[in-house]
């Protein structure tokens, strides 16, 4: 049983290993394949035309003059070295570009995804509660929520919270009240998703025969929703969470560049239209671990939300 | 040359624009004293330069930001005319081949290096030097053989032919004079912060958020022109990245910054409207220096090799209608390959009319004889395709929509105009390839001079080499001679004549479709006050600037 669940960890972690190496590889080609000159881009920008010696001694610099399969070979045995290389446009190494960056990203992430999931949860509870006319209400704010695109909602806020009310910057500051915007530009799509997910086992729960025992037990209808049917209603909802890890950080390149927050999403949409490899793929990894740690993460809390899982998996063993 | 009266009011519309944005900067409008102090915050949507030295490379946002704390050795007033600013004046031997630029003796770079003539080499050693990477700079140079130095406040530049836009590219920001000792600190700490002369210091770069820009206490050395001599008024310059245009102008509106660039045309209208009606905000109009924006016809590959399909395409592409309604009268139509801040620009706009008839004709006596089925035009079973790159980075969407109109009014006689969106690597690369039949490229330079880089024949190289400026593959002695020429002698009716000439052959070649001046289109609180544009590159200039409370 011991060696089972080492075998179990061991193929989790391989599994992992190998969404990175996927992840870099079709990025490192998914880049080269697409037309554009890296050198061409490092050393031009608007405005600029570079020189055809110029753009020679780029390439030979960043060994751009060498073949395709010789420049991945390079770039992996590097990387399996842990280095991540230097960044082509910024002439800094990857990994200070992305320390310097990660930090702004995930304080955006985490707090939308608070958000959202209170959001959800509130939505959830009132619109299953509160009868016919708010489950049609409740249903119909989380399609619309989760239909609306970052950047138009993102304009919407800031025509209507900067430029009409002037109660919350359009550009991010130092200060908390410059997230407030891009969290709700990210928080309230997510928040859209989670609800219809979650609404819908709200709703099969409060028919499950464990709510009636409860009931019968002599449990008070909030103690039902609660501690009973909250805890089932969540459970696609956490399931989702290490997807809705992924779709905040896509959502974080919109979010990013229309409120000007620095952060992993901005650099990322630079480095692509820079054709800046080691940085493009160094986010990508970055964004490819966090990922991965999310999905084991929200597994962990499964197990703890939904004691049935061990069980189930105590089960086939026995039985194996 | 004939104006029609149409071109010259729209001619009267664009000087008042101008100066309308003008005055409303100037101090003598508003009666009130300069204030020292404060922090003024700018939002620009150039993008965030990857080196802060302009050496490096040498692109817009690197020379908007570098204006204030770099100082070039020339200037230019409104007119063109090159004025001193570290330099107090050149001297140009009769052969035009040795240039002896005397220095001021009384400027000291913020490092405490003093600004002498070996500076001077220095500088010109590193911008030529190939790891600097230099591609503005290295090219402006290109007739620079050697400088010395002669004595302390004489640079002698020795060139290998004349160069009679060399004065020009020194007063370029790109060519700007950085502090010997910081450019010796190495490629990635000058990078972060380049020492120069100007108003300002850089003190703090925060990628993707800012870059701090400190007063100079002791700067002493203005441009000729400037408004006072001195330190500047404002204690900081908060330089922010905004890429999203409406972000930037809700920033602006909500007090968050105080400037911002790149307004889009819609913009610039609500602001002008308001402010003729005591609003916060104003605008500053521009126009670049340099090339103004056209389609280049790229005239060595088919179909476009053929000048009467060149000639039916500019007949058919009928782009006034769409100036006027999508940039809401904030450009004119332009029918000069120069931008109208820059000397020696010629209209010939009889070449431009629209005639449909004319290029039906045209394409008939061309083979392309025959149409498909969705009215394209046909020849030995090809279609009369025209592939666009077009450079998202650099056309505005207005601009974009431009485009689909030309695609639209040319389909009327069977050209198949096929748009492609691209970002800039992917733009550069089709353009190396010669994968195109039109395209729109920014070529901003404050010299006649642009004539020769965009239209001479040495610059088609053709792929891979990847670099060829001259991007309608134009090739005739005639024109090589011309512009040539114009750029040796430094007589100016002989310069006025070859430049005339050379755009002569553009137009009546069909090689270009002139569309409009790019314009810089500065939006700003009218706290902000002696703000104005730096008439070398239109770049905004804050030497002079303060803030009102």
């Amino acid at each position: 049983m011991g060696l089972r669940r080492a075998g179990r960890i061991g193929l989790r972690v391989l599994g992992g290993v190998f969404v990175l190496w996927a992840a870099a590889t079709l990025t490192f080609f998914g880049l080269r394949l697409i037309p554009g000159d890296p050198a061409q881009a490092i050393l031009g920008g608007p405005g600029s035309q570079a020189s055809a010696e110029a753009l020679a001694a780029v390439r030979a610099e960043y060994g751009l003059d060498q073949s395709i399969w010789a420049q991945y070979g390079l770039y992996f045995s590097r990387l399996l070295g842990g280095d991540l290389g230097s960044s082509y446009s910024l002439r800094t190494p990857v990994s200070e570009v992305i320390g310097a960056q990660i930090g702004g990203t995930l304080l955006l992430a985490v707090l939308a995804l608070a958000v959202a999931w209170a959001i959800a949860l509130g939505l959830a509870v009132w619109s299953t509660r509160g009868g016919r006319v708010a489950g049609v209400v409740g249903s119909g704010l989380e399609i619309v929520a989760a239909a609306v695109p970052h950047f138009w909602l993102a304009t919407v806020l800031v025509l209507i919270f900067s430029t009409t009310l002037r109660w919350l910057p359009a550009v991010s500051t130092q200060g908390p009240e410059g997230l407030v915007l891009p969290v709700l530009t990210l928080a309230l799509p997510l928040a859209g998703f989670l609800g219809q997910v979650m609404r819908e086992s709200v709703l099969d729960a409060l028919d499950a025969p464990f709510v009636l025992s409860a009931r019968a037990r002599g449990e008070g209808e909030s103690g039902v929703r609660w501690r009973h049917v909250l805890r089932h209603g969540a459970l696609p909802g956490i399931a989702l969470s290490g997807w809705a890890f992924g779709w905040l950080i896509s959502g974080a390149v919109v979010v990013e560049t229309i409120f000007a927050r620095p952060g992993l999403g901005r650099t990322l949409l630079n480095a692509v239209q820079l054709r800046d490899v080691p940085l493009v793929i160094g986010v990508v990894l970055v964004v490819a671990l966090g990922y991965v740690i999310m999905t084991v993460l929200t597994d962990a809390v499964s197990r703890v939300a939904d004691p049935r899982l061990a069980v189930r998996e105590r089960e086939q063993e026995r039985v194996s | 040359m004939h104006r029609r009266p149409a071109a010259l009011l729209a001619l009267t519309a664009a000087s008042a624009l101008v100066l309308a944005g003008c005055s409303a900067a100037e101090p003598a409008e508003t009666p009130s004293t300069p204030v020292a102090g404060g922090t003024l915050t700018y939002a620009t949507g150039f993008g965030e330069p990857t080196c802060l030295d302009p050496h490096v490379g040498g692109n817009m946002p690197q020379a908007l930001v570098g204006t204030n704390v770099l100082e070039s050795l020339f200037s230019q007033d409104e007119e063109g005319e090159i004025v001193p600013w570290l330099a107090t004046g050149a001297t140009v031997s009769d052969d035009g081949l040795t240039v002896d630029v005397a220095l001021r003796d009384d400027v000291t770079f913020t490092d405490g290096t003093p600004f002498d003539a070996a500076a001077v080499v220095a500088n010109v050693e590193h911008m030529k030097d190939p790891e600097t990477a230099s591609s503005t700079a290295i090219l402006a140079l290109g007739k620079v053989a050697e400088v010395t130095a002669v004595d302390a406040t004489t640079a002698r530049f020795t060139l290998s032919e004349p160069d009679s836009a060399l004065q020009e590219s020194l007063a370029q920001t790109w060519l700007a004079m950085e502090s010997p000792a910081g450019l010796a600190r190495g490629m990635d700490e000058n990078c972060a912060g380049p020492i120069g002369t100007g108003p300002f210091v850089f003190t703090e770069w925060v990628q993707q958020d800012h870059v701090t820009l400190t007063r100079n206490e002791d700067w002493n050395s203005a441009p000729e022109g400037a408004a006072h001599e001195g330190a500047a008024y404002l204690d900081e310059i908060v330089w922010r990245f905004i890429p999203d245009s409406a972000t930037r102008f809700a920033a602006l509106q909500s007090g968050e910054v105080d400037v911002i660039d790149e307004m889009q045309p819609d913009n610039v209208v609500a602001v002008q409207e308001a402010a003729a009606t005591g609003g916060d905000f104003d605008v500053l109009v521009g126009a670049l220096p340099g090339a103004s924006i056209r389609l280049e016809l790229n005239s060595g590959y088919a179909p476009f090799d053929d000048e009467r399909v060149r000639k039916a395409f500019i007949h058919a592409a009928d782009v006034n209608p769409g100036i006027e309604s999508l940039f809401f009268g904030t450009v004119d139509r332009s029918y000069s390959v120069l931008s109208s801040s820059t000397p020696f620009g010629a209209s010939f706009e009889s070449e431009y009319t629209i005639d449909s008839d004319l290029a039906n004709e045209l394409l008939d006596e061309a083979g392309w004889t025959e149409r498909d089925a969705e009215g394209y035009r046909v020849k030995d079973g090809k279609r009369l395709t025209v592939d666009f790159p077009i450079s998202t980075n650099q056309s505005i969407p207005a601009e974009v929509s431009l485009f689909e109109q030309i695609q639209a009014t040319t389909k009327a006689v069977g050209f198949d105009v096929q748009l492609h969106p691209l970002d800039l690597s992917s733009w550069y690369g089709a353009l190396a390839e010669w994968d195109f039949g039109v395209t729109s490229a920014i070529y901003t330079k404050n010299s006649p001079d642009v004539l020769r880089i965009l239209y001479h024949s040495d610059n088609i190289q053709p792929a891979p080499s990847g670099y060829h400026p001259n991007h309608s593959h134009v090739s005739i002695p005639e024109l090589d001679a011309a512009l040539t020429e114009a750029g040796q002698t430094s007589d100016p009716a002989e310069r006025a004549a070859l430049y005339e000439q050379a755009q002569k052959i553009l137009a009546e070649g069909a090689y270009v479709l002139p569309l409009y001046d790019h314009l810089s289109k500065i939006g700003y609180s009218t706290d902000v006050q002696g703000l104005s544009l730096l008439p070398t590159l239109q770049i905004p200039y804050f030497g002079d600037a303060w803030v009102q409370e």
